[in-house]
Protein backbone atom coordinates (compact mmCIF):
# COMPACT_ATOMS: atom_id res chain seq x y z
CA UNK A 1 0.00 0.00 0.00
CA UNK A 2 1.26 3.09 -0.70
CA UNK A 3 0.45 4.61 2.84
CA UNK A 4 2.66 2.11 4.51
CA UNK A 5 5.44 2.67 1.79
CA UNK A 6 5.64 6.37 2.98
CA UNK A 7 5.36 5.98 6.97
CA UNK A 8 8.08 3.78 7.62
CA UNK A 9 11.51 5.59 6.01
CA UNK A 10 9.87 8.71 7.59
CA UNK A 11 9.91 7.11 10.85
CA UNK A 12 13.77 5.83 10.45
CA UNK A 13 14.47 9.08 9.52
CA UNK A 14 12.73 10.50 12.70
CA UNK A 15 14.60 8.69 14.71
CA UNK A 16 18.52 9.47 13.02
CA UNK A 17 17.32 13.22 13.44
CA UNK A 18 16.76 12.51 16.78
CA UNK A 19 20.29 10.25 17.30
CA UNK A 20 22.35 12.87 15.81
CA UNK A 21 20.98 15.77 18.15
CA UNK A 22 22.20 13.63 20.73
CA UNK A 23 25.38 13.21 20.04
CA UNK A 24 26.10 16.98 18.69
CA UNK A 25 25.05 17.96 22.20
CA UNK A 26 27.53 15.79 23.94
CA UNK A 27 29.92 16.87 21.11
CA UNK A 28 29.12 20.51 22.48
CA UNK A 29 29.38 19.79 26.16
CA UNK A 30 32.79 17.79 26.10
CA UNK A 31 34.10 21.01 23.15
CA UNK A 32 32.48 24.04 26.02
CA UNK A 33 34.47 21.46 28.63
CA UNK A 34 37.82 21.59 27.23
CA UNK A 35 37.46 25.42 26.00
CA UNK A 36 36.69 26.67 29.62
CA UNK A 37 38.08 24.20 32.35
CA UNK A 38 37.11 20.73 33.50
CA UNK A 39 36.64 22.08 37.03
CA UNK A 40 34.04 24.23 35.91
CA UNK A 41 32.21 22.33 33.28
CA UNK A 42 32.77 18.50 33.80
CA UNK A 43 32.65 16.97 30.32
CA UNK A 44 30.50 13.74 29.77
CA UNK A 45 33.12 11.07 30.36
CA UNK A 46 34.10 12.39 34.29
CA UNK A 47 30.35 13.30 34.59
CA UNK A 48 29.47 9.91 33.39
CA UNK A 49 32.03 8.62 36.25
CA UNK A 50 31.20 10.58 39.13
CA UNK A 51 27.00 9.29 38.58
CA UNK A 52 29.23 5.13 38.45
CA UNK A 53 30.23 6.07 41.87
CA UNK A 54 27.15 7.10 43.08
CA UNK A 55 25.22 4.00 41.59
CA UNK A 56 27.97 2.25 43.04
CA UNK A 57 28.22 3.15 46.48
CA UNK A 58 24.32 2.67 46.94
CA UNK A 59 23.55 6.52 47.03
CA UNK A 60 21.60 6.42 43.80
CA UNK A 61 19.21 4.02 44.76
CA UNK A 62 18.64 5.50 48.25
CA UNK A 63 18.11 9.09 47.73
CA UNK A 64 16.28 8.52 44.35
CA UNK A 65 13.76 5.84 45.24
CA UNK A 66 12.80 8.41 48.49
CA UNK A 67 12.50 11.60 45.49
CA UNK A 68 10.47 9.43 43.63
CA UNK A 69 8.10 8.27 46.36
CA UNK A 70 7.78 12.15 47.35
CA UNK A 71 6.99 12.77 43.67
CA UNK A 72 4.29 10.13 43.06
CA UNK A 73 2.23 10.84 46.17
CA UNK A 74 2.54 14.34 45.27
CA UNK A 75 1.56 13.55 41.59
CA UNK A 76 -1.31 11.56 42.73
CA UNK A 77 -2.83 14.28 44.83
CA UNK A 78 -1.72 16.80 42.63
CA UNK A 79 -3.95 15.13 39.94
CA UNK A 80 -6.64 13.65 41.86
CA UNK A 81 -7.41 18.15 43.55
CA UNK A 82 -7.25 18.94 40.03
CA UNK A 83 -9.02 16.87 38.19
CA UNK A 84 -12.31 17.10 40.95
CA UNK A 85 -11.92 21.35 40.75
CA UNK A 86 -11.15 21.30 37.03
CA UNK A 87 -13.91 18.88 36.44
CA UNK A 88 -16.16 21.80 38.76
CA UNK A 89 -15.27 24.63 36.76
CA UNK A 90 -16.07 22.66 33.67
CA UNK A 91 -19.23 21.61 34.15
CA UNK A 92 -21.60 24.73 36.23
CA UNK A 93 -20.66 28.35 35.32
CA UNK A 94 -20.90 29.20 39.05
CA UNK A 95 -18.19 26.70 39.74
CA UNK A 96 -16.09 28.64 37.29
CA UNK A 97 -17.09 32.15 38.51
CA UNK A 98 -16.44 31.08 42.34
CA UNK A 99 -12.90 29.71 41.55
CA UNK A 100 -11.09 30.99 38.27
CA UNK A 101 -9.59 34.05 40.26
CA UNK A 102 -8.60 30.84 42.78
CA UNK A 103 -6.88 28.98 40.80
CA UNK A 104 -5.20 31.57 38.89
CA UNK A 105 -4.11 33.26 41.96
CA UNK A 106 -2.32 29.78 43.15
CA UNK A 107 -0.84 29.67 39.44
CA UNK A 108 1.11 33.22 39.81
CA UNK A 109 2.36 32.25 43.58
CA UNK A 110 5.77 31.02 43.22
CA UNK A 111 6.28 27.58 44.38
CA UNK A 112 8.66 28.68 47.27
CA UNK A 113 5.70 30.32 48.69
CA UNK A 114 4.10 26.82 49.48
CA UNK A 115 7.26 25.23 50.44
CA UNK A 116 8.27 27.74 53.30
CA UNK A 117 4.47 27.99 54.43
CA UNK A 118 4.24 23.87 54.54
CA UNK A 119 7.01 23.50 56.13
CA UNK A 120 5.88 26.36 58.63
CA UNK A 121 3.01 24.67 59.09
CA UNK A 122 3.59 21.19 59.48
CA UNK A 123 7.14 20.68 60.63
CA UNK A 124 9.81 19.30 58.27
CA UNK A 125 8.39 16.52 57.73
CA UNK A 126 7.43 14.13 54.80
CA UNK A 127 3.84 15.64 54.94
CA UNK A 128 4.23 18.96 54.35
CA UNK A 129 7.15 18.14 51.58
CA UNK A 130 3.83 16.27 49.93
CA UNK A 131 1.46 18.99 50.44
CA UNK A 132 3.72 21.73 49.05
CA UNK A 133 5.01 19.65 45.94
CA UNK A 134 1.38 19.10 45.12
CA UNK A 135 -0.02 22.99 46.47
CA UNK A 136 2.21 24.48 43.48
CA UNK A 137 1.06 21.70 41.21
CA UNK A 138 -2.39 21.08 40.91
CA UNK A 139 -3.07 24.94 39.49
CA UNK A 140 -2.04 23.98 36.22
CA UNK A 141 -3.89 20.67 36.15
CA UNK A 142 -7.09 22.08 37.08
CA UNK A 143 -6.52 24.74 34.57
CA UNK A 144 -6.09 21.78 31.45
CA UNK A 145 -9.09 19.86 33.10
CA UNK A 146 -11.30 22.75 33.31
CA UNK A 147 -10.83 23.30 29.39
CA UNK A 148 -11.20 20.22 28.25
CA UNK A 149 -14.22 19.51 30.19
CA UNK A 150 -15.50 23.12 28.73
CA UNK A 151 -14.75 21.44 25.33
CA UNK A 152 -16.78 18.60 25.80
CA UNK A 153 -18.87 18.40 22.31
CA UNK A 154 -22.60 18.26 24.19
CA UNK A 155 -23.77 16.88 19.90
CA UNK A 156 -21.99 13.90 20.76
CA UNK A 157 -23.59 13.15 24.19
CA UNK A 158 -27.04 14.32 22.61
CA UNK A 159 -26.46 11.25 20.04
CA UNK A 160 -25.89 9.06 22.42
CA UNK A 161 -28.86 9.56 23.80
CA UNK A 162 -30.79 9.24 20.95
CA UNK A 163 -29.90 5.87 20.56
CA UNK A 164 -30.37 5.01 23.99
CA UNK A 165 -26.67 4.80 25.67
CA UNK A 166 -27.11 4.89 29.31
CA UNK A 167 -25.65 7.61 31.57
CA UNK A 168 -22.23 5.33 32.30
CA UNK A 169 -22.25 4.47 28.79
CA UNK A 170 -22.73 8.05 27.65
CA UNK A 171 -19.94 9.12 30.36
CA UNK A 172 -17.63 6.19 29.62
CA UNK A 173 -17.74 6.01 25.96
CA UNK A 174 -18.53 9.73 24.70
CA UNK A 175 -17.27 12.43 27.53
CA UNK A 176 -13.92 10.55 28.97
CA UNK A 177 -12.51 10.12 25.51
CA UNK A 178 -13.23 13.86 24.51
CA UNK A 179 -11.15 14.30 27.91
CA UNK A 180 -8.60 12.32 27.42
CA UNK A 181 -6.01 14.40 25.29
CA UNK A 182 -6.51 17.23 27.98
CA UNK A 183 -5.81 14.39 31.01
CA UNK A 184 -2.91 13.69 29.21
CA UNK A 185 -1.71 17.58 28.42
CA UNK A 186 -2.26 18.11 32.46
CA UNK A 187 -0.23 14.56 33.24
CA UNK A 188 2.80 15.78 31.40
CA UNK A 189 2.84 19.27 32.46
CA UNK A 190 2.02 18.15 36.18
CA UNK A 191 4.86 15.93 36.07
CA UNK A 192 7.44 18.70 34.69
CA UNK A 193 6.26 20.89 37.76
CA UNK A 194 6.40 18.72 40.38
CA UNK A 195 10.33 17.39 39.22
CA UNK A 196 11.04 21.09 39.45
CA UNK A 197 9.51 21.43 43.12
CA UNK A 198 10.68 18.15 44.16
CA UNK A 199 14.06 18.67 44.43
CA UNK A 200 13.46 22.23 45.97
CA UNK A 201 11.66 21.06 48.73
CA UNK A 202 14.63 18.49 49.61
CA UNK A 203 17.26 20.99 49.17
CA UNK A 204 15.27 23.34 51.62
CA UNK A 205 13.70 20.61 54.06
CA UNK A 206 14.27 17.03 54.09
CA UNK A 207 17.92 15.61 54.47
CA UNK A 208 17.84 12.72 51.75
CA UNK A 209 16.94 12.44 48.12
CA UNK A 210 18.03 13.77 45.21
CA UNK A 211 17.82 17.36 45.48
CA UNK A 212 19.12 17.45 48.75
CA UNK A 213 22.20 15.42 47.43
CA UNK A 214 22.51 18.15 44.78
CA UNK A 215 22.97 20.94 48.01
CA UNK A 216 25.67 18.41 49.33
CA UNK A 217 27.58 18.87 46.42
CA UNK A 218 27.18 22.14 46.03
CA UNK A 219 28.58 22.44 49.64
CA UNK A 220 31.47 20.78 48.89
CA UNK A 221 32.15 22.63 45.55
CA UNK A 222 32.37 19.41 43.42
CA UNK A 223 30.66 20.15 40.43
CA UNK A 224 31.19 16.57 38.55
CA UNK A 225 28.59 15.16 41.37
CA UNK A 226 26.21 18.27 40.71
CA UNK A 227 26.44 17.34 37.41
CA UNK A 228 26.05 13.93 37.91
CA UNK A 229 22.70 13.87 39.89
CA UNK A 230 21.48 16.43 37.06
CA UNK A 231 22.26 14.08 34.52
CA UNK A 232 20.54 11.31 36.44
CA UNK A 233 17.53 13.36 36.59
CA UNK A 234 17.40 14.26 32.93
CA UNK A 235 17.65 10.28 32.33
CA UNK A 236 15.16 9.53 34.84
CA UNK A 237 12.44 11.69 33.20
CA UNK A 238 13.62 11.07 29.52
CA UNK A 239 12.81 7.32 30.64
CA UNK A 240 9.58 8.28 31.93
CA UNK A 241 8.94 10.10 28.80
CA UNK A 242 9.74 7.39 26.64
CA UNK A 243 8.66 4.20 28.95
CA UNK A 244 5.33 5.88 30.25
CA UNK A 245 3.96 8.49 28.43
CA UNK A 246 4.30 8.67 24.86
CA UNK A 247 3.54 4.91 24.21
CA UNK A 248 0.25 5.66 26.21
CA UNK A 249 -0.46 8.25 24.33
CA UNK A 250 0.34 6.66 21.12
CA UNK A 251 -1.77 4.04 22.05
CA UNK A 252 -4.60 6.37 23.22
CA UNK A 253 -4.78 8.48 20.63
CA UNK A 254 -3.84 6.45 17.06
CA UNK A 255 -7.14 7.58 15.53
CA UNK A 256 -5.88 11.26 15.12
CA UNK A 257 -4.67 12.36 12.05
CA UNK A 258 -2.01 14.08 13.34
CA UNK A 259 0.02 11.76 15.42
CA UNK A 260 -0.09 9.59 12.57
CA UNK A 261 2.29 11.33 10.34
CA UNK B 1 -43.29 1.28 12.19
CA UNK B 2 -44.85 3.85 14.04
CA UNK B 3 -47.87 6.66 13.72
CA UNK B 4 -47.36 9.74 15.80
CA UNK B 5 -49.20 12.20 16.67
CA UNK B 6 -48.24 15.78 18.30
CA UNK B 7 -50.61 18.02 19.77
CA UNK B 8 -50.92 21.32 20.49
CA UNK B 9 -46.89 21.87 20.87
CA UNK B 10 -45.63 24.53 22.33
CA UNK B 11 -41.61 25.54 23.39
CA UNK B 12 -40.11 29.17 24.68
CA UNK B 13 -36.65 29.41 25.05
CA UNK B 14 -35.77 31.57 27.34
CA UNK B 15 -32.47 33.59 27.50
CA UNK B 16 -30.65 36.79 28.14
CA UNK B 17 -31.83 37.85 25.16
CA UNK B 18 -34.88 36.44 25.75
CA UNK B 19 -35.67 37.48 29.40
CA UNK B 20 -39.69 37.12 28.17
CA UNK B 21 -39.48 34.29 25.68
CA UNK B 22 -38.35 33.38 22.26
CA UNK B 23 -41.70 31.45 20.83
CA UNK B 24 -40.52 28.50 18.91
CA UNK B 25 -43.24 26.54 18.20
CA UNK B 26 -46.82 27.73 18.50
CA UNK B 27 -49.72 25.15 19.12
CA UNK B 28 -47.79 22.66 16.43
CA UNK B 29 -49.79 19.94 15.66
CA UNK B 30 -48.70 17.35 13.31
CA UNK B 31 -49.58 13.78 12.90
CA UNK B 32 -47.35 11.31 10.69
CA UNK B 33 -48.98 8.29 9.56
CA UNK B 34 -47.49 4.77 10.09
CA UNK B 35 -44.53 4.55 7.08
CA UNK B 36 -45.78 8.07 6.01
CA UNK B 37 -42.96 10.35 4.45
CA UNK B 38 -43.29 13.63 6.20
CA UNK B 39 -41.41 16.92 5.36
CA UNK B 40 -41.12 19.90 7.83
CA UNK B 41 -40.34 22.71 5.75
CA UNK B 42 -39.61 26.67 6.94
CA UNK B 43 -37.30 29.14 7.04
CA UNK B 44 -34.67 28.81 9.65
CA UNK B 45 -35.79 29.55 13.68
CA UNK B 46 -39.19 28.25 12.53
CA UNK B 47 -38.43 25.55 15.43
CA UNK B 48 -38.67 22.15 12.90
CA UNK B 49 -35.62 20.81 14.97
CA UNK B 50 -37.59 21.75 18.31
CA UNK B 51 -40.12 19.18 16.99
CA UNK B 52 -37.28 16.39 16.31
CA UNK B 53 -35.70 16.80 19.17
CA UNK B 54 -39.17 16.64 21.23
CA UNK B 55 -39.94 13.12 19.55
CA UNK B 56 -35.98 12.14 20.23
CA UNK B 57 -35.88 12.85 24.20
CA UNK B 58 -33.68 15.29 23.98
CA UNK B 59 -35.82 18.65 24.44
CA UNK B 60 -38.11 17.73 27.82
CA UNK B 61 -39.63 21.19 28.64
CA UNK B 62 -41.86 21.59 26.20
CA UNK B 63 -46.17 22.23 26.59
CA UNK B 64 -48.26 19.91 24.42
CA UNK B 65 -49.31 16.24 23.88
CA UNK B 66 -46.92 13.71 22.48
CA UNK B 67 -47.94 10.34 21.06
CA UNK B 68 -46.43 7.26 19.50
CA UNK B 69 -48.31 4.59 18.37
CA UNK B 70 -51.24 6.13 20.54
CA UNK B 71 -48.73 5.76 24.14
CA UNK B 72 -47.90 9.12 24.93
CA UNK B 73 -44.24 10.40 25.11
CA UNK B 74 -42.97 9.32 28.56
CA UNK B 75 -41.96 13.02 30.00
CA UNK B 76 -38.50 11.46 31.21
CA UNK B 77 -38.20 11.20 27.35
CA UNK B 78 -36.87 7.57 27.50
CA UNK B 79 -40.05 5.44 25.22
CA UNK B 80 -40.03 2.15 24.68
CA UNK B 81 -39.29 2.94 20.95
CA UNK B 82 -36.04 2.51 19.00
CA UNK B 83 -35.28 6.12 17.21
CA UNK B 84 -33.53 7.12 14.33
CA UNK B 85 -31.09 10.53 14.15
CA UNK B 86 -29.81 11.72 11.34
CA UNK B 87 -28.48 15.03 12.05
CA UNK B 88 -27.34 18.00 10.11
CA UNK B 89 -23.86 17.24 10.82
CA UNK B 90 -22.74 13.23 11.04
CA UNK B 91 -22.34 13.26 14.11
CA UNK B 92 -19.74 10.47 14.34
CA UNK B 93 -17.89 9.28 17.10
CA UNK B 94 -14.15 10.51 15.93
CA UNK B 95 -11.74 8.04 17.97
CA UNK B 96 -14.24 4.69 16.70
CA UNK B 97 -13.62 3.27 13.27
CA UNK B 98 -16.91 3.43 10.81
CA UNK B 99 -17.52 -0.16 11.71
CA UNK B 100 -17.43 0.59 15.69
CA UNK B 101 -19.54 3.90 15.31
CA UNK B 102 -22.42 1.55 14.07
CA UNK B 103 -21.64 -1.57 16.90
CA UNK B 104 -21.87 1.43 19.43
CA UNK B 105 -25.16 2.50 18.63
CA UNK B 106 -26.68 -1.22 18.37
CA UNK B 107 -25.04 -2.05 21.73
CA UNK B 108 -26.40 0.92 23.30
CA UNK B 109 -29.96 -0.52 22.51
CA UNK B 110 -28.87 -4.07 23.30
CA UNK B 111 -28.76 -5.54 20.17
CA UNK B 112 -26.72 -9.53 20.97
CA UNK B 113 -23.55 -9.76 19.10
CA UNK B 114 -24.42 -11.85 16.55
CA UNK B 115 -26.77 -9.81 15.17
CA UNK B 116 -25.54 -6.90 15.73
CA UNK B 117 -22.05 -8.04 13.47
CA UNK B 118 -24.59 -8.90 10.77
CA UNK B 119 -26.42 -5.80 10.73
CA UNK B 120 -23.51 -3.70 10.74
CA UNK B 121 -21.79 -5.47 7.62
CA UNK B 122 -25.66 -4.91 6.08
CA UNK B 123 -25.94 -1.77 6.14
CA UNK B 124 -21.99 -0.74 5.62
CA UNK B 125 -22.86 -2.25 1.88
CA UNK B 126 -26.27 -1.25 0.93
CA UNK B 127 -25.00 2.31 1.73
CA UNK B 128 -21.82 1.43 -0.18
CA UNK B 129 -19.07 1.87 2.90
CA UNK B 130 -17.96 -2.00 2.90
CA UNK B 131 -14.77 -1.05 1.92
CA UNK B 132 -14.26 1.66 4.86
CA UNK B 133 -15.75 -0.20 7.70
CA UNK B 134 -11.87 0.07 9.50
CA UNK B 135 -12.12 3.87 8.77
CA UNK B 136 -12.02 6.30 11.27
CA UNK B 137 -14.15 9.38 10.13
CA UNK B 138 -11.66 11.90 9.46
CA UNK B 139 -10.28 9.95 6.86
CA UNK B 140 -13.98 10.09 5.09
CA UNK B 141 -15.36 12.51 2.84
CA UNK B 142 -18.06 14.96 4.01
CA UNK B 143 -20.84 12.81 1.96
CA UNK B 144 -19.34 9.42 3.02
CA UNK B 145 -19.54 10.31 6.34
CA UNK B 146 -23.07 11.25 6.28
CA UNK B 147 -23.90 8.03 4.28
CA UNK B 148 -22.12 6.09 7.94
CA UNK B 149 -24.87 8.38 9.99
CA UNK B 150 -27.86 7.40 7.72
CA UNK B 151 -25.99 3.41 7.96
CA UNK B 152 -25.96 3.83 11.69
CA UNK B 153 -29.58 5.43 11.89
CA UNK B 154 -31.25 2.30 9.36
CA UNK B 155 -29.12 -0.35 11.09
CA UNK B 156 -30.96 0.43 14.55
CA UNK B 157 -34.53 -0.87 12.70
CA UNK B 158 -35.97 2.65 13.72
CA UNK B 159 -39.54 2.61 14.40
CA UNK B 160 -39.72 6.26 13.66
CA UNK B 161 -36.63 7.82 11.60
CA UNK B 162 -35.63 11.67 12.25
CA UNK B 163 -33.47 13.49 9.76
CA UNK B 164 -32.75 16.84 10.38
CA UNK B 165 -31.39 18.74 7.27
CA UNK B 166 -29.32 15.51 6.56
CA UNK B 167 -28.10 17.01 3.34
CA UNK B 168 -27.44 20.96 3.79
CA UNK B 169 -23.67 20.53 4.53
CA UNK B 170 -23.26 19.04 1.54
CA UNK B 171 -21.85 20.04 -2.21
CA UNK B 172 -25.22 19.92 -4.34
CA UNK B 173 -24.05 16.91 -6.54
CA UNK B 174 -23.19 14.54 -3.20
CA UNK B 175 -26.63 15.57 -1.84
CA UNK B 176 -28.16 14.78 -4.89
CA UNK B 177 -26.80 11.34 -4.76
CA UNK B 178 -27.38 10.41 -1.44
CA UNK B 179 -31.29 11.26 -1.39
CA UNK B 180 -31.77 9.06 -4.07
CA UNK B 181 -30.21 6.56 -2.36
CA UNK B 182 -31.98 7.34 0.72
CA UNK B 183 -35.36 6.86 -0.86
CA UNK B 184 -34.23 3.98 -2.50
CA UNK B 185 -33.42 2.64 1.39
CA UNK B 186 -36.65 3.74 2.48
CA UNK B 187 -39.05 2.13 -0.06
CA UNK B 188 -37.26 -1.05 0.78
CA UNK B 189 -37.86 -0.70 4.51
CA UNK B 190 -40.52 1.58 4.86
CA UNK B 191 -39.82 3.82 7.94
CA UNK B 192 -42.04 6.39 9.01
CA UNK B 193 -39.41 9.23 8.42
CA UNK B 194 -39.85 12.97 9.68
CA UNK B 195 -37.46 14.96 7.40
CA UNK B 196 -36.69 18.60 8.07
CA UNK B 197 -35.36 21.08 5.47
CA UNK B 198 -34.90 24.65 4.44
CA UNK B 199 -35.31 23.46 0.62
CA UNK B 200 -38.21 23.50 -1.31
CA UNK B 201 -36.80 21.36 -3.87
CA UNK B 202 -35.60 18.80 -1.60
CA UNK B 203 -38.57 18.66 0.53
CA UNK B 204 -40.92 18.18 -2.92
CA UNK B 205 -38.41 15.32 -4.37
CA UNK B 206 -38.53 13.30 -0.85
CA UNK B 207 -42.00 13.43 0.85
CA UNK B 208 -45.15 11.86 0.84
CA UNK B 209 -46.76 14.97 2.60
CA UNK B 210 -45.14 18.38 3.43
CA UNK B 211 -46.01 20.86 5.92
CA UNK B 212 -45.19 24.32 5.64
CA UNK B 213 -43.80 26.13 8.60
CA UNK B 214 -43.62 29.85 9.37
CA UNK B 215 -40.91 31.61 11.36
CA UNK B 216 -40.65 32.95 15.21
CA UNK B 217 -42.95 31.52 16.42
CA UNK B 218 -43.49 28.32 14.05
CA UNK B 219 -46.56 27.49 13.12
CA UNK B 220 -48.19 25.25 10.53
CA UNK B 221 -48.98 27.10 7.23
CA UNK B 222 -49.90 25.42 4.44
CA UNK B 223 -50.25 21.43 3.58
CA UNK B 224 -48.67 19.91 0.59
CA UNK B 225 -49.70 16.51 -0.18
CA UNK B 226 -47.15 15.05 -2.83
CA UNK B 227 -48.71 12.90 -4.99
CA UNK B 228 -45.63 12.07 -7.42
CA UNK B 229 -44.94 8.40 -8.09
CA UNK B 230 -41.46 6.76 -6.97
CA UNK B 231 -39.28 6.31 -7.69
CA UNK B 232 -38.79 9.79 -8.08
CA UNK B 233 -36.86 11.65 -10.85
CA UNK B 234 -34.91 15.17 -10.91
CA UNK B 235 -35.65 16.14 -14.54
CA UNK B 236 -39.88 15.51 -13.80
CA UNK B 237 -41.51 18.56 -15.08
CA UNK B 238 -44.38 18.19 -12.74
CA UNK B 239 -41.44 17.90 -9.60
CA UNK B 240 -40.10 21.32 -11.24
CA UNK B 241 -43.82 22.89 -11.15
CA UNK B 242 -44.78 21.56 -7.66
CA UNK B 243 -41.30 22.83 -6.28
CA UNK B 244 -42.06 26.34 -7.93
CA UNK B 245 -45.63 25.99 -5.73
CA UNK B 246 -44.16 25.38 -2.81
CA UNK B 247 -41.04 27.87 -2.73
CA UNK B 248 -43.96 30.22 -2.94
CA UNK B 249 -45.73 29.21 -0.21
CA UNK B 250 -42.78 29.15 1.71
CA UNK B 251 -41.89 33.00 1.09
CA UNK B 252 -45.09 34.72 1.17
CA UNK B 253 -45.32 37.25 3.62
CA UNK B 254 -48.12 35.97 6.21
CA UNK B 255 -51.28 38.14 7.02
CA UNK B 256 -50.80 39.57 10.51
CA UNK B 257 -54.37 38.53 12.52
Amino acid sequence: MPGDGGTRPWRTHGFVVRLTSVVVLLIAWQVVSVLISEKYVPGPAPTFAALAVQVASGAVLQHLSITMVRMLASFALAMATGIVIGTVMGLYRRGEQALDLWVMVMLTIPGLCYIIVSFMWLGLNERAAVLAIAWTTFPSIAINVWQGVKAIDQRLIDMARVFRASPWRRTARVVIPQVLPYLMAAARFGLGVVWKVTVLVELLGRSDGVGYMLNYSFQMFNMADVFAWTLLFTLVMLAIELAVLKPVEVRLFRWRPELRA
Amino acid sequence: MAAITLQGLSKTYRSHAHPRGLVALDDVSVSVADREFLCLLGPSGCGKTTVLNVLAGLDRDYRGDVAIDGRPLPKNGVGPFRIGYVFQEPRLLPWLTVRRNLHFALESFGVPREEREARVRTWLRRVGLAEFAEAHPHELSGGMQQRAAIARAFAVEPQLLLMDEPFSGLDELTARGLREQLLALWQETRRTVIFVTHNCFEACFVADRILVLSARPGRVRHEVRVDLPRPRSYDSAQLFELSVAVTRLVTEVPEEG
